[in-house]
């Protein structure tokens, strides 16, 4: 399941509940208080009383309206996405071109798609993502669509990456700083790209812009899956019989799902309002985020 | 093909007939010194030398004490409260108020910033002020401002406070208010307001850090940042289990001073003398320094070292982060090492130099912002490429 999925989800359900909301006029109210004693102050006479009561409904009707209009666009911006993406695949992919790419990712597909349409030729090599092999899926979609796959395995990433012109990947999210919380073996392929000078482009959403900045990103933005993906419980079970004198088994089996990608490995960013540098992705984080939502006032208030 | 040209030979040669000339251009047009001894070595005018005060004051608040320093202190009590008595009296009296005097008086204390001391000076200027209008006050700020950063042109945060608070207070909108005194009080209810601010700047950035600083991590500090120090004095009293690299910092050493702080806090410090930095550089987690003042490329200027110690940093790839409140920020744009004030402070060896060897006096670096990680501010955690940013929204 996509970021994509339950961020459009999120806000669906918010949208219900705004409209559920509307006969419990007293919460707005009291919240709408603040906003409406300065403008309130010219009203005089007696149907003061009548014309603030109006006003607070109308105030309310108004403020539900605005936040639904804005809980739409974003609904509109995380489903057109894609294609604002995709629009910019023309300018990146040339004719003749190696692509690489790790895993799936919808933005990537698209991407490539439209490139095609275009009819510019180009080969795409698919690394299968281990331990959930979406690569496969990728691949076989990239088939469907015309498009001449080779998929290989993660391992031989290093030994390919020479002969590829560019690598393009989807992300999870992307960090204030520019750095990228992708799916697992991407950190190995930025590595491989920054040896071999091979330019490193990352597909985000800007519904992926997250404004923290990743202090330990391999331990706390992880999600650490399901050993089972790796070790099937049969063959698990006969390593338990080999336990240390405390019992503890001696075999751990880790199964991270994410890399944390560092802004100096990314050359380029294409989000759907166009390409940057890593180093300018804190500019677009202002655009969706105000100054009072971050961490910093909250901590504050809470540590004085 | 390129080559440096022996032209040090010719600089030195002309540099040798020179010094007597520069004499009258540096003294100041002070109405009364005080008779400090320690005040004689804060005040610029050191012709000869052109020895930096802002960093004399470092020197002295936090260097190690020597036997010199004892003396001269010894020296200074007998003398102490009839200075203490001059200047209150020369507040009542009427004596001409000196900026500069009252900037020194707020200066000598240790906690407080180079910037916050010119702050409150400032704004005991507007309080003292005896004009009426507000456009005679602003320029009789506007010369106060002046005359302190003529005073030492080497400080770069007390530059960038100046200018700060200049545009902070003079953008009041106190036309709105009839009478003068109402816009008067206003101005200095904002002036005690920034000097708050950048009192709680300190704060901010230490709750800020916490984060990044892991149980279990070694952290590398260079000299004596106060602001880091507030940082690692945050981080040890939430319990936090660290350890710390200290350097020495010659000249002034102030390494040491960081040292016994930090022991006193209970928490395991090693001293390393300046160059044993690269040798420990595979054991430290993270190099934490503090900055003289934060350029607009997004670098810092700090004290002598501070590149050294990124470079390596950068090459074993350990992050370096900077702690540095937002009135540091100047807007100057350093080319390479040399394209800055020249600040210089007297370096001793302990053995007596031959003349014909030269020194290398330089109290500061500059180190480029792609050897930084991240820098902590006041305003926020911000990469260096955010600086030039902020600078704009600072100024603008």
């Amino acid at each position: 399941m996509s970021i994509q999925f339950y961020q459009l989800l999120l806000l669906l359900l918010l949208r219900e509940a705004l409209c559920v909301l509307l006969p419990c006029k007293p919460c707005w109210r009291t919240c709408l208080s603040q906003q409406t004693i300065p403008h309130t102050t010219s009203s005089g006479g007696d149907s003061e009383g009548k014309s603030k009561s109006a006003d607070k409904s109308s105030r309310t009707r108004r403020l539900k309206h605005d936040i639904i209009e804005a809980v739409n666009e974003l609904i509109q911006d995380i489903t057109t996405c894609h294609e604002q993406i995709a629009e910019q695949a023309i300018e990146h992919i040339h004719q003749n071109e190696v692509i690489l790419t790790l895993g799936s990712s919808k933005t990537v597909l698209e991407f490539l798609y439209a490139a095609k349409e275009k009819r510019r030729s180009f080969r795409v090599f698919v690394a299968e993502g281990a331990p959930r092999y979406q690569g496969h899926l990728l691949a076989k979609e990239l088939v469907a669509r015309g498009l001449q796959t080779t998929l290989i395995t993660d391992s031989a990433v290093f030994a390919i990456i020479s002969r590829v012109n560019m690598v393009i990947v989807g992300a999870h999210a992307v960090m204030a700083n520019g750095g990228v919380i992708a799916p697992v073996g991407l950190n190995m392929v930025a590595l491989a790209a920054q040896k071999h000078a091979v330019p490193f482009v990352v597909l985000a959403g800007s519904h992926k812009l997250c404004p923290l900045y990743p202090h330990n990103p391999e331990v706390l933005l992880n999600e650490l899956r399901s050993p089972s993906e790796l070790l099937d419980f049969g063959e698990f079970s006969d390593c338990l019989d080999f336990g240390s004198g405390t019992g503890s088994p001696l075999l751990h089996v880790v199964n991270p799902a994410f890399d944390y990608v560092p802004p100096k490995l990314v050359s380029l960013f294409i989000t759907d309002t166009g390409g940057h540098n890593p180093s300018y992705m804190y500019r677009l984080i202002a655009d969706y985020y105000s100054a009072d939502d971050l961490v910093v006032r909250g901590r504050i208030a809470s540590g004085n | 093909m390129w080559w440096r040209s022996p032209s040090f030979i010719l600089d030195k040669q002309q540099s040798d007939t020179v010094p007597h000339q520069r004499n009258p251009r540096d003294t100041l047009p002070l109405p009364s010194p005080p008779p400090f001894s320690m005040a004689d070595t804060l005040q610029n005018p050191n012709p000869e030398n052109n020895i930096s005060a802002y960093y004399q004051t470092r020197a002295a608040h936090h260097a190690v004490v020597t036997g010199d320093w004892l003396a001269q202190a010894q020296a200074a009590i007998g003398r102490d409260p009839d200075d203490s008595t001059d200047t209150t009296v020369a507040t009542v009296a009427g004596k001409p108020f000196s900026v500069i005097d009252e900037f020194n008086s707020w200066r000598k204390q240790p906690e407080l910033a180079e910037a916050v001391a010119a702050i409150r000076a400032l704004a005991a200027v507007i309080r003292n002020c005896q004009a009426t209008t507000m456009m005679e006050l602003e320029i009789e700020l506007k010369k106060s401002s002046d005359s302190l950063k003529s005073g030492d042109t080497t400080s770069i945060s007390l530059t960038a406070g100046c200018d700060l608070f200049m545009r902070y207070v003079t953008r009041t909108s106190a036309l709105e208010y009839e009478d003068f005194d109402s816009a008067k009080s206003r101005l200095i209810e904002r002036a005690e307001k920034f000097g708050e601010i950048s009192c709680k700047a300190r704060r901010i950035i230490a709750m800020l850090s916490q984060d990044f600083i892991f149980d279990g991590c070694t952290i590398l500090v260079h000299g004596f940042s106060r602001v880091v120090f507030e940082v690692l004095k945050t981080a040890a009293q939430s319990k936090k289990l660290f350890r710390v690299f200290c350097t020495e910092g010659r000249p002034d050493r102030s390494g040491l001073r960081l040292s016994n702080e930090l022991a006193k806090l209970d928490v395991p410090v090693k001293l390393l003398i300046d160059s044993a930095v690269a040798y420990t550089m595979d054991e430290v987690d993270m190099v934490f320094v503090g900055a003289d003042g934060v350029v607009e490329s997004g670098g810092i200027i700090n004290m002598m070292g501070t590149f050294q110690i990124a470079l390596v940093a950068h090459s074993m790839n350990k992050p370096v982060y900077v702690a540095a409140e937002s009135y540091k920020f100047a807007r100057l744009y350093p080319l390479d090492q040399k394209d800055m004030v020249p600040a210089l402070c007297p370096i001793d060896f302990g053995v007596p130099i031959p003349s014909k060897v030269e020194v290398e006096t330089s109290a500061r670096d500059y180190t480029p912002p792609q050897y930084l990680t991240l820098l902590f501010t006041d305003l926020g955690v911000l990469t260096p490429s955010v600086v030039s940013d902020e600078l704009i929204q600072l100024y603008l």
